[in-house]
């Protein structure tokens, strides 16, 4: 289970707090496939997912300046966000068709909401990434999954691999490359 | 080289691993290099998607100021209860195109900001029976995960069912479950979701029923009564 680092968006949100839209920016982009699917949880809606998330970053702006880093800066969004959709489903008198949606639905919908070359996040073609990763180099696999599963610092993954925290960060960035590589080859093997 | 080393910046900042010192270079590329862009979103998506099943998300604690007005409250409009929280902002002062921005939703909802309706749904936080509300309205199998056994045939119900055990009597139809945790009310307390009714009602001994389906208040009381007996 990925662990939410309180301290790992500081100087972004340092910057926001500031008045850095480009740094509010690299958060939003960072963040809104999660609040998204969050979202979809709770509303089964695209439709109102997407809404709900264009809300909770505008609120998130506006409120940036109380954060104060108590908690993991995702925290603080999601609560937002669930804030606003337990209030937008309560008062919205629910329709009936919205509720009948099994996990693999959410799955698929939301991996499709951002563009079409994400449609592969949908569970088959999740688990071919899945696959992928575990089949790239253990040196890139490791550093990656320590860093996307378990949420670890370079710091704790340097020491764990006993690497340079500068290695660890090439791994990943290889790692993430080679991922991403995969799914524009399935992407394109689709079509 | 030089895309790589942008990019592998882009990827520790990502990460908030980047020095401060080499943060402005990737926002300042970032604003101008659509490609980068998208490989952001691309991260983001990638780990959103990796993590999607691994419950990595913390649940929400409950709060317990209430707002019976609200609790009651089916009138409320949509527009109203969707940007209720938000102030007028200047939005030109973010980028909020990549989220494709519905104009005719954010006037609508900038509109409902300050109405009554809007105000009393802000003070809603009554999170803990808003909660047991969404489940049953949003997850099918909550009314007959806690599948309790009651004979109310006394009163005019059959039960029509094993796993999802319905209890017919002419037109009304309902579920029923029986929560250990009394979910803080003292009084009952009813929702109407779309032609159905949502009753929670407090039993003698702290339990709470809750009734989902075709039931009027009168049949209500009289199903909490025998099961409270």
């Amino acid at each position: 289970m990925k662990k939410n680092n309180p301290e790992e968006d500081s100087l972004l949100i340092q910057r926001a707090q500031k008045g850095d839209t480009g740094a509010f920016n690299f958060l939003m982009t960072k963040y809104y496939p999660r609040v998204y699917a969050s979202l979809f949880t709770f509303t089964k809606s695209k439709e109102d997912s997407e809404d709900l998330s264009q809300q909770t970053f505008i609120k998130v702006w506006k409120k940036i300046n109380s954060f104060r880093g108590d908690s993991a800066f995702f925290t603080w969004v999601y609560r937002i966000a669930i804030n606003l959709a337990k209030n937008h489903v309560v008062s919205s008198n629910y329709k009936k068709d919205k509720v009948n949606i099994s996990a693999d639905a959410i799955e698929m919908d939301f991996a499709s909401h951002a563009n079409p070359e994400t449609d592969l996040m949908h569970s088959q073609s999740l688990n071919n990434v899945r696959s992928f990763i575990n089949g790239l180099p253990e040196s890139l696999r490791t550093a990656f999954t320590l860093r996307e599963s378990d949420g670890l610092s370079y710091e704790e993954i340097s020491l764990i691999t006993d690497t340079p925290i500068g290695t660890v960060r090439s791994r990943i960035f290889r790692a993430r490359e080679s991922v991403l590589e995969f799914i524009s080859q399935e992407s394109a093997n689709e079509k | 080289m030089k895309n790589n080393n942008i990019n592998e910046k882009l990827s520790a900042l990502y990460d908030g691993e980047l020095d401060e010192s080499e943060v402005n270079s990737v926002l300042d590329a970032l604003s101008i290099d659509e490609s980068l862009q998208k490989k952001l979103s691309h991260y983001a998506l990638m780990s959103s998607a990796l993590n999607i099943n691994e419950g990595n998300i913390e649940p929400i604690k409950p709060k317990n100021t209430f707002n019976s007005k609200l609790w009651l409250s089916n009138g409320i409009t949509a527009a109203a209860s969707v940007l209720l929280t938000i102030a007028f902002i200047n939005l030109d002062t973010i980028n909020f195109s990549r989220l494709g921005p519905d104009n005719a939703a954010t006037n609508r909802l900038n509109l409902a900001i300050n109405s009554k309706e809007a105000k009393n749904i802000a003070n809603l936080s009554e999170d803990n029976l808003v909660d047991h509300v969404l489940k049953v309205i949003n997850n099918p199998e909550f009314m007959s995960s806690n599948n309790s056994d009651v004979d109310l045939r006394n009163v005019g119900f059959n039960t029509k069912g094993q796993v999802n055990r319905q209890y017919i009597k002419g037109e009304e139809s309902f579920r029923l479950r029986i929560e250990k945790k009394n979910l803080g009310i003292k009084k009952i307390r009813y929702w109407q979701h779309g032609n159905k009714m949502i009753y929670l009602v407090p039993l003698a001994d702290g339990r709470v029923l809750t009734l989902y389906g075709n039931l009027n208040s009168e049949s209500a009381i009289e199903i909490a009564q025998v099961i409270d007996k």
